[in-house]
């Protein structure tokens, strides 16, 4: 430790802090605009400038490493003069419009101005005038404001890695560009406008909508995707205007996704009253009478339940608590990208934390586009990769990542168990095994060479390997997942505390979803099945919308054509055509609930937005069901509806009475061993339904934010390698189990080939649920 | 090593300059080029090497004076990594052209030097960064490496040695700021030249975060004749701290303009009225710029300063890149500074805001005081907007840019106040 | 390829073996952005934004990076010049010695500004910063030749010789 003196009182640092860090850990203010604790140091503002007892001139605090018994001084009449000095300069060029600027009111120059500015400045001579640019749907800028701090530049290339915001010219001409083409690149860009400090990159979307202090903050937590980032959702009374990363939060950034999805709290297909189909269509009911219809559906029937893993804890505990008062072995189902619903070796969700991942020896994604499944994880392994340590990849497509991963491997989807098999021989000729190892991979026939990046990554201190969708979803899924888990197994990364078995789940609270379902959980796919074979008499889903999302699209429309559906949720979405009766239940943003992230980190949120129309939590909507289907209420209020909790799942006991950081671990299956596969492939072609953040999730779809960043980022709907084309790109048979179907297909080189990828709810929606196709006639 | 006697000696890297074909290697190699060279290589090792700089006392020719020996001792060995030696032959300096000359007469001594420094560093990849438009020089300096490289004075095993060295000239592109070492280092790795702030320093992490020594092209020069007399010999030329020859650039107002390469020490006025032929008008000078435009002025009264670096410090100025521009009694001062500060705006690299804005603001408000519309309220718009850019930036240019303006209202306010009389008048008069 | 990538200028494979060979030079390709550029504006007289794709995409880096050096370094020009480009230095060692005077009768006599070019497309004339050249104030660069101790009447008989030749360099 290093002790140093900042304005005569000692202090001790890590060596090696700067000293503008020091002071800011122990409380002396110094002001600052281009110093950001997740950027590279600039030090271009010089606005940071402290007094340093024996140096002839003032230093700048943010570049000056701390040193044994410096002596620093934060508040002196020079450095007054200084600091008073530099917003001179600062503010030559920039125009004096606050009243008008959407930053006005929190914007650090205005801030300093008052501070430590001048009453008036001296400039009496040409003002300059800068060009914005235009950088797409969600930044704008008023470029004349720019103070030239570069945050955005070091953004985007430490951040974003996109490289796209640069510095042209220099002197006082130098000014900030962007190169886009329809949009900046980078799906973490709603960033940017929150990072400049001040009104030059604005958030667009809310542009001129708001002032800051009309705004009302509410801590909440994003359900876009596992990750589950803290987020403050700001309002102008029950209307959501901006979605922000929480301040202290776990995540410096938030994506796009859960920032722009905002719009759809208002959209037209918010469910926001009860409604009972009549002579054809929607209209609005009471809550009396829309329950009343919905029990008229539902009693004494055979029900399938389906619903998504995003509701709060409380939410998806009280679904449990219906099944069990009032549809006792109903079949129930959660998700929709499920194929093989044997137990899996590790159950979804990780088993490090993001910032164990970080540090990790090696870090392997497997068959993910992780930057699009989930964005700031993805920019935590930028992060990694940028500073030295190493990330492998193996998948069927290279996913954009914006920073090349260490080492890459394209495999087909057939070839994992190849893969691992050949991971395993690596392995084990270095001596390491594990029980059940040698039979597993005497089950597989080949062997694929992309094993050998993975046994070399395993054979480090430490390995995190991060499933992905293209593992998950496999028909063979839990085969795989248990070679895995002998892989690690064998390598002693298995143990709890230096376990890297990490998979990526569907949706929000996957450990929670093990605990409270574990036990009553079927395939979606098999539910909808059972549907269209007359075992089941109505379908129940809860804020899932499978038609929509997940790999059961063509079976979940057939068993909707052939049995009524009960809506609860808060997003219409198309499928609410096939609705009898639609409840509406609360959005994220406006119930008092908790909710648990893929590493297994409890949240929980106090202060949600009030409702905007008749809609319910989830879990009173659940006890009105029980009540009217003549069960007995299990739980009036929070608390004993959580204690209900702690009962599917003890690790939550503390949840609500402790302020520590509670973390449930994602459970292990010892008994999960599955012989790996011998089935051969029967088409020529692998798919893969492809995952895009802007059109997965029914939140998304309601978005038109989001659905226009979808449109601007959008690839061919149905992508192959050109040699598996084998021809021009254009219109092809492809053959299904289920026939024939012809599609526009296009090509790119860095995809594997022998894989179609589609795109989910593009032209090929139908295709999604496939896993084998061939092409007719042509096909490589 | 070949003792001799300092006070003999006429010149270091000048020795040959006027040397007809002395930028060819046969010619070159007949005056002595690389004679020295193998038994530096066969006998020397990197400390005695850098002992013998050390003791010569060589200070950096480049601008700050710095003890060329003891910044090479700073270079951080067995690193695991490789160290760069990059020559600075930016001379972008207003008032400085010495380089150019020991790079298009005698490029061979560049050459040896950089070996030289090489082989006491390790390193096996140099570079020439040159400003680009010095394109004749750098084709001359090409034409040398490659004599050099075809006699294997250059490349894999020079000289049948075990050290090998390769050698790149590589031209910048208009750039002033790329003088400056970290900038020079940015623009060598393919950005623009914004200067990096310190630390950490280039010795330990410069080119592509490798240790990385920076050199002026004299300061390289001067090498092969340290090593070839021995450091005591450098040492005692010129006066004490400040040894050796140093090559003065004289333009402006003198009547022989040109490149003078004398042994630290000589005053300043032997050096304008004997080697340039005195003023053009006048006998004593207005005012001179004694080390390149971002030196502070001096006036009639230093003229007897002797020219080192320290008795410029003494006089308030520096010795810089040893670049003097004289001006006599019919210099516009008041024009020559603001054709300064607009050299400086123009020339600034943008980064740093006092920097950015203020050259920009001293321009401007520069070039209404020069048309006569000035004010008493500019003189402290002018002095504050200096005195607060100097000292707070990444790195000098912004001190080089104060250093004019606060001259001038040090030593010439009447001058200025003048300007806005005179516009007084001219509005009176209207 | 696109339409739009195929209409691209190329570099000349001769080039192309030359920038090669520059790269091998230095630990990264980016090393190689500033000679290149060099190389581009000899080949293509000036870097238009689709010279700047092309260098950015033989180097394989973002435009980005491409733009902010090209914009930063005045000798990288965005736009074309006159087949002569007459630099004046007009910095203090020139300055005090008539570069002012010198850059006025260009201008006259071209009937130009500072920074303008001849219709006929011949003449171009700028001012520049410090030559490093200033024993030979004033100082003129024409196409990157120094050209010392130059003198209204010099040029004169320069520019009526170039003429004669009718824009050939
Ligand atoms: C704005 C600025 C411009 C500079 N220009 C040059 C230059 O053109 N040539 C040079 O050798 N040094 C220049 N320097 C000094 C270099 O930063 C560096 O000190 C020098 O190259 C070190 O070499 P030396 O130790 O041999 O003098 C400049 C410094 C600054 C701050
Ligand atoms: S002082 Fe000026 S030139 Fe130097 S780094 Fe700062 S802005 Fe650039
Ligand atoms: S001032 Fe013109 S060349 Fe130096």
């Amino acid at each position: 430790m290093t002790a140093l003196y900042i304005n005569d009182e000692e202090v001790t640092v890590t060596p090696g802090t700067s000293i503008l860090e020091a002071c800011r850990e122990n409380g002396a203010e110094v002001p600052y605009f281009c110093y950001h604790p997740e950027l590279s140091v600039a030090a271009n503002c010089r606005m940071c400038l402290v007094e340093i007892e024996g140096w002839n001139k003032p230093a700048a605090s943010c570049c000056t490493p701390v040193a044994e018994g410096m002596k620093v001084r934060t508040q002196t009449e020079a450095l007054e003069k200084d600091r008073e000095m530099m917003m001179e300069y600062l503010l030559i060029h920039h125009p004096l419009d606050c009243p008008v600027c959407d930053q006005g009111g929190a914007c650090k120059l205005q801030d300093y101005a008052v501070e430590h500015g001048a009453s008036h400045g001296r400039y009496a001579e040409m003002k300059r005038a800068v060009v914005d640019h235009d950088l797409g749907p969600f930044v704008s800028t008023c470029m004349t404001r720019c103070i030239h701090c570069t945050r955005c530049v070091r953004f985007a290339d430490e951040v974003a890695g996109t490289g796209d915001m640069g510095v042209l010219d220099r002197g006082d001409h130098m000014r900030i560009d962007g190169i886009v083409e329809d949009c900046l690149s980078s799906e973490l860009s709603g960033n940017l406008s929150d990072i400049c400090p001040v009104g030059a990159l604005l958030d667009k979307p809310s542009h001129d909508v708001s002032r800051p202090w009309e705004v009302t903050r509410h801590k909440s937590t994003c359900t876009q995707c596992p990750q589950g980032c803290d987020i403050t959702i700001e309002s102008r009374g029950d209307e959501v205007i901006r979605i922000r990363p929480e301040k202290d939060g776990m995540e410096p950034w938030i994506c796009d996704r859960g920032r722009y999805v905002y719009d759809a709290f208002r959209s037209e297909q918010r469910i926001l009253e009860p409604k009972v189909r009549e002579s054809g269509g929607l209209v609005a009911a009471s809550w009396d009478d829309a329950i009343g219809r919905a029990v008229e559906l539902m009693k004494g029937k055979r029900v399938g339940i389906v619903f998504s893993p995003d509701w709060s804890v409380e939410g998806l505990t009280s679904i449990r608590l219906l099944n069990d008062a009032v549809f006792e072995g109903a079949k129930v189902a959660f998700d929709l990208h499920r194929r093989d619903m044997r137990s899996f070796a590790f159950e979804e969700g990780l088993a490090m934390t993001t910032q164990q991942i970080e540090d990790s020896g090696q870090v392997v994604i497997l068959g993910s586009d992780l930057r699009q499944r989930l964005p700031v994880l993805m920019q935590r392994l930028r992060k990694r990769i940028n500073a030295g340590k190493p990330v492998s990849r193996i998948g069927a497509m290279n996913y954009r990542t914006n920073t090349e991963p260490t080492k890459d491997s394209l495999i087909r989807p057939r070839d994992w168990s190849a893969v691992i098999a050949f991971a395993m021989q690596q392995v084990s000729g270095l001596g390491k095994t594990a029980a059940g190892m040698d039979a597993w991979m005497a089950g597989v026939e080949g062997r694929h060479e992309a094993g050998k990046l993975l046994a070399d990554a395993l054979m480090d201190d430490s390995c995190a390997l991060l499933v992905g969708e293209e593992i998950r979803s496999h028909e063979d899924a839990a085969a795989l997942i248990y070679g895995l888990d002998l892989l690690m197994r064998a390598c002693g990364h298995a143990e709890a505390g230096k376990d890297g078995r990490n998979l990526i789940s569907e949706g929000m609270n996957p450990q929670l979803l093990s605990s409270v379902f574990g036990d009553v959980r079927t395939s979606a796919g098999e539910l909808f099945d059972a549907a269209s074979n007359g075992e089941l008499d109505v379908l129940l889903l809860i804020g899932s919308d499978p038609q929509g999302d997940g790999l059961f699209s063509v079976q979940a429309k057939q068993a909707m054509d052939k049995v009524p559906l009960v809506q609860v949720g808060a997003i219409s979405g198309q499928i609410s055509e096939y609705a009898e009766v639609q409840l509406p239940a609360a959005a994220y943003s406006e119930v008092e609930g908790s909710f648990v992230n893929m590493e297994g980190r409890i949240r929980v949120a106090e202060n949600p937005l009030s409702s905007l129309g008749a809609e319910r939590p989830l879990w009173k909507v659940m006890m009105r069901l029980i009540q009217d289907m003549g069960g007995d209420i299990p739980a009036v209020n929070l608390d004993e509806l959580r204690a209900h909790v702690i009962r599917f799942a003890p690790q939550m006991e503390h949840a609500w009475r402790s302020s520590d950081e509670l973390m449930i671990t994602a459970a292990r299956n010892n008994t999960a061993t599955h012989a790996s596969s011998t089935k051969a492939p029967s088409r020529s072609l692998d798919l893969i339904s492809r995952y895009s953040m802007y059109r997965e999730g029914a939140w998304v779809r309601a978005s038109d934010l989001l659905s226009e960043a979808g449109c601007l980022h959008a690839l061919d709907d149905v992508l192959v390698h050109p040699n598996t084309l084998a021809g021009a790109e254009g219109e092809r048979v492809v053959r299904t189990s289920s026939g024939e179907q012809s599609v526009h297909v296009g090509s790119r080189e860095d995809v594997v080939p022998g894989v179609l990828f589609v795109a989910k709810r593009g032209v090929a929606g139908d295709l999604s649920s496939e896993s084998e196709v061939d092409f007719v006639g042509g096909a490589a | 090593m070949i003792p001799s006697d300092p006070q003999k000696v006429t010149g270091i890297c000048f020795d040959h300059v006027d040397v007809p074909n002395q930028n060819s290697l046969a010619v070159a190699r007949k005056n002595g080029a690389y004679a020295f060279l193998p038994t530096v290589l066969k006998e020397f090792d990197a400390d005695k090497i850098i002992d013998e700089v050390k003791t010569s006392g060589l200070r950096g020719r480049g601008g700050a004076g710095f003890p060329t020996g003891l910044k090479w001792s700073f270079v951080p060995r067995n690193t695991g990594k490789p160290t760069y030696l990059l020559c600075n032959a930016d001379e972008g300096e207003p008032g400085t052209f010495k380089d150019r000359d020991i790079m298009r007469f005698d490029p061979h001594l560049l050459i040896e030097g950089m070996i030289m420094a090489g082989f006491a560093l390790d390193v096996k990849d140099a570079y020439i960064y040159i400003r680009g438009e010095f394109l004749h020089e750098a084709n001359v300096m090409n034409e040398a490496i490659r004599e050099a490289y075809a006699a294997n004075l250059l490349g894999e095993n020079i000289l049948g040695t075990d050290y090998s060295m390769d050698l790149t000239v590589h031209r910048g592109a208009g750039a002033y700021i790329c003088g400056e070492e970290t900038a020079l280092i940015e623009s060598l790795e393919g950005r623009p030249g914004r200067p990096r702030f310190k630390p950490p320093f280039p010795a330990v992490e410069g080119f592509y975060g490798c240790p990385t020594v920076v050199n002026n092209v004299e300061t390289l020069a001067t090498v092969p004749a340290i090593l070839e007399h021995g450091g005591a010999w450098h040492a005692a030329i010129g006066v004490p701290n400040n040894t050796g020859f140093k090559i003065f650039s004289v333009s402006g107002h003198v009547n022989k303009p040109g490149n003078y390469e004398v042994p630290m020490g000589t005053t300043m006025r032997t050096l304008i009225e004997d080697y340039c032929g005195g003023l053009q008008h006048g006998t004593v000078p207005k005012a001179i710029i004694p080390g390149g435009s971002s030196s502070a002025w001096l006036m009639a009264e230093h003229y007897d300063v002797p020219l080192t670096f320290d008795d410029l410090i003494k006089a308030g100025s520096m010795l810089g890149s040893g670049a003097i521009i004289v001006m006599d009694e019919t210099a516009d001062l008041v024009a020559l500074t603001r054709r300064l500060a607009h050299f400086y705006a123009h020339e600034s690299c943008g980064q740093c805001t006092p920097c950015r804005e203020g050259t920009g603001w001293l321009e401007r408000v520069m070039n209404r005081v020069e048309t006569g519309h000035g004010c008493e309220a500019d003189l402290k718009v002018l002095k504050e907007a200096s005195e607060h850019m100097a000292g707070r930036t990444i790195c000098a240019l912004a001190d080089g840019a104060a250093a004019p303006i606060l001259s001038l209202l040090e030593h010439f306010p009447d001058e200025l106040r003048s300007r806005m009389a005179q516009s007084h008048q001219e509005e009176q008069s209207a | 390829m696109s339409a739009v990538e195929q209409a691209l200028p190329q570099f000349s494979s001769k080039r192309l073996e030359e920038i090669k060979t520059l790269i091998a030079r230095y630990p990264h390709s980016r090393s190689a952005l500033l000679p290149v550029l060099h190389m581009a504006q000899e080949d293509f007289e000036y870097l238009s934004m689709d010279v700047q794709k092309l260098v950015a995409k033989t180097l394989g880096l973002h435009l980005m990076a491409v733009r902010e050096v090209v914009t930063f370094y005045t000798m990288f020009r965005e736009k074309p010049c006159g087949t002569y480009l007459l630099e004046v230095c007009t910095n203090a060692g020139c300055m005090l010695n008539g570069a002012d005077e010198l850059v006025r009768h260009l201008c006259d006599t071209l009937e130009i500004k500072v920074g303008g070019t001849t219709p006929d497309g011949l003449f171009t004339v700028t001012e520049v910063e410090c030559a490093g050249a200033c024993a030979g104030a004033p100082v003129v660069q024409i196409n990157n030749a120094y050209h010392e101790k130059v003198d209204a009447a010099h040029m004169d008989v320069f520019i009526t010789e170039a003429r004669g030749q009718g824009g050939k360099k």
